[in-house]
């Protein structure tokens, strides 16, 4: 069986699904048996769920328009 | 963020916006600075932290960005064509106004070796349903500003932009093994960085008990 320590370095691959089906079947045989590597892979994807909705870094108010109209000024200065 | 639309009139991709905009209609630019305007922001500031300053090097970016895009020939994504401009105006604004800092921005941060987890209880299911979303907002904030650059970078790219591993390491001007290594790590420590917050209390702990001894994890 495989180690923590590989978990550990795998824990990547595994959740982007970036590993062999061999790879595969000896992490999650481990994970079955090792309560420490699951709570490590279950709460790591838990962390990628809750940034994957990347709405908690919008724009400071007003940067958007400030920026639009910079560009549309230079825009009407090279006319 | 990804545009990957069918070509459709009412929804261009981004290569049909830029492809409009080289041949001379800048209104096309508009919605090509607003789909990317967010996550170019925040990669700057993630290296300036700074509001002001971040705001200026963003007005920076899109004016090289348009003054350049003839030369944008379509051989990354337009999003990595943009970020890397902005990251690279970033970086000459550090240079230029914090020598000191610039040195520390590709390199590893002293005394890193293997990052080992420490916080291993379980979390509550669902953790964010107890807190307001602007408090998880401002949790997730801090969490990715406690990371050095050269994590944060890679972790905003890849898992709050999307973008692929190729394409991360094809903006941070890394190898993708490189992008890799740093993105297993700042993974981990964003993770780190929540567990405190997440953890069940006492009385939650998760029935199957974890024998002693067991994994160095």
């Amino acid at each position: 069986m495989i180690r923590c320590e590989e978990i550990l370095r795998e824990i990547s691959s595994y959740l982007d699904e970036e590993i062999t089906s061999e790879m595969r079947v000896q992490i999650e045989s481990h994970l079955c048996a090792c309560r420490h590597c699951e709570v490590l892979v279950n709460t790591t994807k838990k962390t990628l769920t809750l940034v994957s909705d990347n709405s908690f870094l919008e724009l400071p108010q007003g940067v958007s328009e400030r920026l639009l109209d910079r560009l549309a000024k230079r825009h009407d200065s090279s006319r | 963020m990804t545009h990957d639309g069918k070509g459709a009139a009412d929804n261009p991709t981004d290569e049909q916006l830029v492809h409009r905009v080289q041949e001379g209609d800048h209104e096309a630019f508009t919605p090509l600075v607003q789909r990317h305007q967010r996550s170019a922001y925040w990669m700057i500031e993630s290296i300036l932290h700074n509001q002001a300053d971040s705001e200026e090097v963003l007005q920076e970016t899109f004016l090289k960005a348009l003054q350049h895009i003839g030369s944008f020939r379509g051989e990354a994504r337009f999003a990595t064509w943009l970020i890397r401009i902005a990251i690279n105006e970033a970086r000459m604004r550090q240079r230029k106004y914090r020598p000191g800092l610039y040195e520390s921005l590709d390199e590893e941060p002293p005394g890193d070796g293997e990052f080992r987890p420490r916080e291993l209880s379980d979390w509550r299911p669902n953790p964010e349903q107890n807190w307001a979303r602007e408090e998880i907002a401002a949790l997730l904030r801090r969490a990715i500003q406690s990371l050095a650059p050269i994590y944060r970078e890679v972790f905003l790219l890849r898992d709050v932009e999307h973008q692929s591993t190729e394409e991360t390491a094809a903006a941070l001007g890394i190898t993708v093994p490189a992008a890799k290594t740093r993105l297993l790590r700042a993974r981990l420590m964003v993770r780190e960085f929540l567990a405190p917050h997440f953890k069940m209390d006492g009385h939650q702990r998760a029935e199957t008990p974890v024998q002693p001894g067991r994994s160095v994890l």
